[in-house]
């Protein structure tokens, strides 16, 4: 087990100079991460990585203004003159009355619920398993004639940080993941080489897969997309696979908190408590999901975390609103940032989704796009596979999806059973009928 | 928190991707050129990093004691501030420390890479074994000497260093930038200012002994507004950048950049989508050049050609547009975010042909990949930081002046767009499919521009986008907007311009076709 004790009582001291230099109130983090990775490229070793980072981030109040803080240079003498330096800069700015520290009602009752995200053997993994795990994974990854090239690669992370208030806060996360995966390039018609990828992983070591499956997983990947052609322009219903569908609800998320609000950039204001989407949809942060890659017990501004619906069956709930501009715009506090969301899930998976859908487009993986926070007006590219009889046909690609956030959302017809686990949005097979894609027909 | 997959959505599958930088930078205007970095101290080892010649000695000789064919440390100290201006009021204000040093041992192909943000002999000398565990070889001959060596050149001297300049001198160009904004129409309901400006100290010490030191500097000033008009609210930014200081910021300066926010948020109310579908894409001077970043740039960078995994493995010498494209990435342009006075393997920065009369001539190498196809590195070895490996990247990479003239382009069009401004892009470097994001433009009829339009991806192919390009201009110039290229999660400045081009058929992102 780490013990973040360290951390927490370099925590303390940066709280304590920051007082004694004329902060009225500070809020120090503390962090360490051992990283280590392994890259394999076809038949040996590419690179080897191995590195522990740490750092300091502090934030300040001083006479009513407001500034934050980091460093990586943690020897005492620089610290006693980057702490100081840091307050006079506050007291350079401008009184800002929005700006005051997480009120302690807000970190009382911390949970104490078991998130379960440190794994002792992802710390006991041996450098010459790593690479028997990449010489495992490339060995499926290549069994291809049109095989150019293949990258493996192990990675695993220790991350332990400590955060402490002076009126109080102090909470430490002590976390593990480990990752394996694999990308594979093969030699289509013309100059076309597709690139098809692989990763998994999570908090535990046992959240990967045998690695012979990712390596048949990535070449699978990079197979099914020969023979690609540029895809039509046509309306018509839109199945997104779990591995891409945590894409759109991200966007979706894009605009729902208390910052996009207070500058009047959000296509969810004056919505909240209103039906603005499908009622398919319920999207839930949970924050105490065991085992979830964002799984925590408080967040930046230190408020205990509990979980949170953002939609209920279409209905818009709660956003993300931090001290800061709750206060602003007048909105209880819920929590400033993302964790784990997940979702409703339907009776239906990937396969039962297309073979209902009869016909349509399978979306397999974005390509670039964005969206308007502002009027939720948005773009994506993608590649993916006709949908034909309730089967998925020819592979597409250079194709366009196009509309509005809302509408989209409105159109979701059916939510899988079968969220994609290696993420931490856990996102299940999504469809939409009557979506807009523009492919290679001339208008 | 993001997750591994998040994180590999940008960087595994061949996939790289551009976007506007979260903030703006700025940039100075008439600096003297000097032949050397203005700050470079009389002992750098020392003033600078606080180590002495023997440690540097110590550390290289850990990091080769299984032998390499190269290795070398990456010294990094980089102080950076950054500045929120929100609803009225500097309402926050950071600064950031980055300091520590990278160590790098390579053999072939392979490399073994650590590093320390502690610099101590200790800490060097433990992080140089584990990078030199690559190795297997007998130890290389430990550098006799250290030598310091000059830059051959200066492409961003500015009048005085950021470490230099106090946040009085900043607040006052903020506020200025946010009254303009707000006077300039009244439908501005908000305005949001982000500013954020750095020096990168930088040395690099190789296993021959030779250190060569740089500061960098890099400033940039993003606005970003909201207007309301009819009920109806709509937002846009605009951004200037560069390898600037304060001086850069001028009166006229801030009245662009505000100027350019305001006008491409108000025109947002009257702008649609275009039909989807095929069509003529006539992509407007400056910004457009992330076409060439897209479409070909990330696919001339060697690390993917040497592997095999490029669309462009196998072209260089091959015709791939016609007589008229030159296309060029260039690391001297004075002040230019993406220059850089030498690369971060102490190469010289240059510029670097990639196609010329339509012609495929050149890659962009680090020094792993000009072994590989044994030729000159052409200073293309960028890094994020000391915590990452070098890799060839772009710089600056733009196409020289056409023979035809913006208005000719335009008339040649019956049905098609214009695009004018860009929030971001992404390409597939095997498959050669790329996009990237408009977000204002024109509607093109009958030769003619009519409607404004917004909010639209463009996809295409990038050998078959080249050989499309059918007309190009004499207008071209660099945007002046800051962008940054991601690239196996490591992100560095780039910039890029090109002349008016007309790219005869793309798929457009568009509404109402079935």
């Amino acid at each position: 087990m780490a013990d973040p004790a360290e951390l927490l009582a370099r925590a303390r001291d940066a709280v304590q100079m920051a007082k004694e230099a004329g902060a009225q109130e500070a809020w120090a983090s503390t962090s360490r991460r051992r990283e280590v990775e392994v890259k394999y490229r076809d038949d040996h070793i590419e690179t080897v990585q191995e590195s522990t980072r740490r750092g300091l981030s502090i934030r300040l109040w001083v006479d009513g203004r407001y500034s934050t803080h980091a460093t990586t240079d943690l020897h005492p003498d620089s610290l006693a003159t980057f702490i100081p330096e840091a307050v006079a800069l506050t007291r350079a700015l401008e009184q800002d009355p929005f700006r005051t520290i997480t009120p302690p009602a807000l970190f009382a009752n911390q949970p104490t619920d078991r998130l379960d995200i440190e794994d002792e053997s992802v710390r006991r993994i041996r450098p010459q398993q790593r690479v028997q795990w990449c010489e495992q994974i490339v060995g499926a990854a290549r069994q291809h004639e049109r095989i150019i090239s293949s990258t493996t690669g192990v990675s695993t992370n220790e991350g332990e940080s400590a955060s402490v208030s002076s009126n109080g806060f102090e909470g430490t996360r002590v976390s593990t993941s480990a990752w394996c995966g694999g990308e594979v390039t093969l030699r289509d018609q013309g100059e076309r080489r597709p690139e098809g990828w692989y990763w998994a992983g999570g908090a535990h070591l046992s959240a990967v897969p045998a690695r012979r499956e990712i390596g048949a997983l990535a070449l699978a990947d990079a197979s099914r997309q020969l023979g690609s052609v540029p895809g039509p322009t046509r309306r018509t219903k839109m199945v997104v696979e779990p591995r891409s569908s945590g894409r759109l609800l991200s966007q979706l998320l894009r605009a729902a908190n208390a910052r996009s609000f207070s500058q009047g950039r959000s296509f969810f204001m004056e919505k909240i408590g209103e039906r603005i989407v499908s009622d398919k949809l319920t999207l839930i942060d949970d924050p105490l999901m065991a085992r979830g890659l964002a799984s925590r017990h408080f967040d930046g501004d230190g408020i205990s975390a509990r979980q949170m619906p953002i939609i209920e069956a279409g209905v818009l709930r709660n956003i993300y609103v931090d001290v800061y501009y709750g206060r602003k715009i007048e909105m209880a506090p819920t929590t400033g940032s993302r964790s784990n969301l997940r979702l409703a899930l339907g009776e239906k998976n990937l396969s039962e989704l297309v073979e209902e859908a009869g016909s349509g487009v399978l979306v397999t993986a974005w390509m670039g796009g964005n969206v308007d926070i502002t009027t939720g007006d948005f773009s994506f590219g993608l590649r993916g596979h006709l949908i034909e009889g309730g089967e998925v046909g020819a592979p597409v690609s250079e194709m366009n999806v196009t509309g509005n956030m809302l509408t989209l959302f409105n159109q979701l017809s059916a939510v899988g059973n079968d969220p994609w686990p290696y993420s931490s949005i856990r996102s299940p097979t999504l469809v939409f009928d009557d979506v807009q894609f523009s492919g290679a027909d001339a208008p | 928190m993001t997750s591994r997959r998040d994180f590999l959505h940008h960087t595994a599958a061949g996939t790289a991707a551009l976007s506007m930088p979260a903030f703006l930078q700025a940039c100075g205007g008439a600096a003297q050129r000097a032949t050397t970095p203005q700050a470079a101290p009389a002992n750098p080892f020392a003033e600078w990093f606080g180590v002495s010649r023997e440690d540097l000695r110590a550390a290289l000789s850990a990091l080769t004691a299984n032998g390499a064919d190269h290795a070398d440390l990456y010294f990094q100290h980089s102080r950076s501030t950054s500045i929120q201006y929100q609803d009225g009021i500097i309402s926050r204000a950071s600064t950031t420390i980055d300091q520590g040093v990278g160590l790098r041992c390579v053999v072939g192909d392979q490399t073994g890479y650590a590093f320390t943000e502690e610099i101590t002999r200790e800490a060097m000398v433990a992080a140089a074994g584990t990078a030199a565990s690559i190795a297997r070889g007998s130890a290389a001959a430990a550098p006799r000497e250290i030598r310091h060596r000059d830059l051959p050149h200066n492409f961003y001297a500015t009048q005085v260093s950021w470490r230099d300049v106090g946040i009085d001198r900043r607040l006052p160009l903020l506020r200025r930038a946010a009254e303009m904004a707000r006077s300039r129409d009244s439908a501005i309901t908000k305005v949001e200012l982000y500013w954020t400006d750095s020096d990168k100290r930088v040395m690099m010490a190789d296993m021959r002994g030779n250190v060569l030191l740089d500061s960098q500097p890099m400033a940039r000033l993003y606005v970003t507004v909201t207007a309301e008009r009819n009920g109806q609210r709509q937002s846009n930014s605009a951004n200037i950048a560069g390898r600037r200081g304060i001086e850069f910021f001028t009166e006229e300066q801030l009245e662009t950049v505000t100027r350019q926010a305001v006008e491409r948020t108000m025109i947002l109310f009257d702008a649609g989508r275009p039909p989807a579908g095929e069509m003529p894409v006539v992509l407007a001077s400056g910004p457009s050049g992330i076409l060439l970043h897209e479409a070909i740039g990330h696919g001339m960078e060697a690390d993917f050609n040497r592997k095999g995994v490029s669309i462009y493995s196998d072209m260089i010498g091959q015709q791939v547009a016609e007589d008229f494209v030159t296309i060029v990435d260039d690391g001297t342009i004075e002040h230019e975010r993406g220059s850089i006075n030498v690369d971060d393997e102490g190469q010289p920065s240059s510029r670097t042909t990639l196609v010329e009369n339509g012609r495929l001539v050149s890659y962009m190498h680090d020094l792993i990949s000009a072994r590989h196809y044994g030729v000159e590195p052409t200073g293309s070895g960028r890094r994020q930081s000391f915590r990452h490996v070098v890799m060839p990247r772009m710089r600056c990479t733009f196409m020289e002046d056409g023979p035809h003239a913006r208005e000719e382009i335009i008339r040649s069009v019956e049905n098609g767009i214009l695009a004018e401004t860009f929030t971001n892009g992404q390409v597939q470097i095997g498959a050669g499919d790329y996009t990237f994001y408009i977000k204002n433009g024109y509607l093109i009829e009958n030769g003619a521009l009519t409607r404004p339009i917004k909010d639209i991806n463009i996809i295409g192919n990038g050998p078959e986008t080249l050989r499309r390009i059918t007309m190009a201009a004499s207008d071209g110039h660099l945007d002046t907007g800051g962008w940054t290229c991601g690239k196996d999660g490591q992100s560095v400045p780039v910039s890029q311009g090109i002349p008016t081009v007309l790219v005869s058929r793309l798929t457009v992102g568009g509404e109402n076709r079935g």
